[in-house]
């Protein structure tokens, strides 16, 4: 009963939300009179620039999601004992990803300081079509809260496994791999299915790191929404809506199978 | 060695912010600025449109927080009276938001703000903050009403105690620290919304929309902005290190 309140604010704010966003998508200039029409889905699944901006999304959340894993398991190895270092490393899950990306600009842009450091990049890191400096942003940024995540799953049985390991000869990576990862694989694999969802959908980094050459999802419909009107607004709500049913279908499986395998 | 390195790579980059936004003048390949000054901050104090823009964003916050609140407080002392796949429903439905583009939710909102009359006002972008805000204020407030609060309260009860009293002297002191972490949670997630904020607030100036034009174009006054977006956070993070216990995990180092 007492979460009747909360539940009713989420489901009206959200559930009005998607509708909203639907509504627009397939009513170009509801607010002042259109008509209804599945014009703007049309257009936008023809759309090059749109598929571009898919692709390059998936690459970016398959990418950063692939380098975050493997970086935040040696990190909670690495911090695991040390309470001052855990505080380290769970700094950057508080600070927001508009900041991430600032700093992303500041420590690897041109004459930033890296560069400094360095006497010179070797490779342009920020506006890169690879999308090489929005991925090492969201690794600075997911790599720990991932960490944080094996650090909550990695229990007392799990230390005591790992120890029978140890007594038994095997070495740290394979301790890591054949112990460590199956006992909190269904924490790290939602924690993982939540950092790409969040990805697939993030403005702030493609934003300020990316390239304005190449979109993502959410980019491509910030760019639909300056172009102005309606139609085009109708266009940049369908994007969104791909952007999202994409994030939720990343997490609700992987939701559901990691409360089946919960150890 | 590791363990201090997995540490300092992460927190050093934080600190370069400081420097940058004292940067008076910073030109070449010089390691060190050429100059420190102020130029930075007061661009920050006297913009007329930035200080609007910390007002604003400090209003929405505090209006997204006393509207998340109440309800957080409910639904957290819920979660701990349900259990199995009730828990579970409940949890999957607060949470479910968070999987979301905000650029999603805040033009989907904006949809029905404009039928209401409440597109590009705080009270509406406080609205689309709200749809995050919640969530972010049930997690820190369920980590207070542990089983030891219910039993603590239960002898309450069994001892007298009226709810009122049993509130303020029992449940209320007990629920204070995650009360203060969903506080300061709260407020840094609205603080820093850029993508309801853009969607929601129209031209609103908010302080998250008027810090991303000046990190490339004058990355002085944009470090002293960042810092100003980061403060919410930063005061996380020191509440996290004075209130973390001294004394490191009892556990063997392994693997």
């Amino acid at each position: 009963m007492g979460a009747i309140p909360a539940v009713a604010i989420v489901v009206v704010l959200f559930t009005g939300a998607m509708v909203g966003a639907a509504w627009t998508s397939v009513h170009p200039g509801a607010i002042v009179g259109g008509s209804l029409g599945a014009g703007a889905w049309r257009e936008v699944l023809a759309d090059p620039a749109f598929r571009r901006a898919l692709a390059f999304t998936l690459w970016l959340a398959v990418a950063s999601t692939a380098l975050a894993v493997p970086a935040a398991l040696a990190l909670a190895v690495a911090v695991r004992r040390s309470s001052l270092a855990r505080l380290g490393v769970a700094a950057p899950v508080p600070v927001p990803h508009l900041v991430v990306a600032a700093l992303a600009v500041l420590w690897l842009g041109p004459g930033g300081l890296a560069d400094r450091l360095l006497g010179g990049l070797p490779v342009e890191l920020v506006g890169d079509r690879a999308g090489v400096g929005i991925i090492l942003t969201y690794l600075y940024k997911e790599a720990p809260f991932l960490a944080l995540i094996v650090l909550a799953a990695w229990d007392r049985a799990t230390d005591d496994l790992l120890e029978a390991a140890a007594a038994f000869g095997a070495g740290p990576v394979r301790r890591t791999l054949d112990v460590l990862v199956p006992r909190v694989a269904p924490a790290l694999a939602l924690g993982a299915a939540v950092v790409a969802a969040f990805v697939v959908g993030a403005t702030e980094v493609p934003l300020l790191v990316g390239s304005s050459g190449r979109d993502t999802l959410a980019t491509h419909s910030l760019d639909l929404t300056r172009l102005g009107g309606p139609a085009a607004r109708a266009q940049a709500a369908a994007v969104l809506l791909v952007a999202g049913a994409l994030a939720a279908a990343l997490v609700v499986p992987v939701a559901l199978l990691a409360r089946r395998f919960r150890p | 060695m590791t363990r201090r390195f997995a540490a300092g790579a992460l927190v050093v980059p934080l600190l370069a912010l400081v420097l940058q936004a004292a940067a008076d003048q910073w030109t070449g390949a010089a390691v060190v600025p050429q100059r420190l000054g102020a130029r930075g901050w007061r661009a920050v104090v006297d913009d007329p449109l930035v200080g609007r823009a910390i007002v604003n964003s400090a209003v929405v916050a505090g209006l997204a927080l006393a509207l998340a609140l109440p309800p957080a407080w409910l639904a957290a002392r819920a979660l701990h009276e349900t259990a199995g796949r009730a828990r579970a429903a409940l949890v999957a439905v607060l949470l479910a938001p968070l999987i979301v583009p905000q650029l999603a939710v805040g033009t989907g909102l904006t949809t029905w703000l404009l039928r209401l009359g409440l597109a590009d006002t705080l009270f509406g972008v406080a609205l689309a903050h709200l749809v995050y805000v919640l969530p972010y204020v049930v997690v820190a407030l369920a980590t207070a009403f542990t089983p030891e609060l219910r039993a603590r309260e239960e002898a309450a009860a069994v001892l007298g105690a009226a709810p009122l009293l049993r509130f303020r002297t029992v449940t209320l002191p007990a629920c204070l620290p995650a009360l203060a972490l969903g506080v300061a949670l709260g407020f840094a997630v609205s603080w820093s919304q850029y993508g309801t904020s853009l969607a929601a607030g129209g031209g609103l100036p908010m302080l998250p929309l008027v810090t991303v034009p000046f990190v490339r174009a004058d990355p002085q006054v944009g470090a002293a902005l960042v810092l100003v977006l980061v403060a919410p956070a930063l005061v996380i993070a020191g509440a996290a290190v004075l209130l973390s216990p001294r004394t490191p995990a009892p556990t063997p180092e392994v693997p």
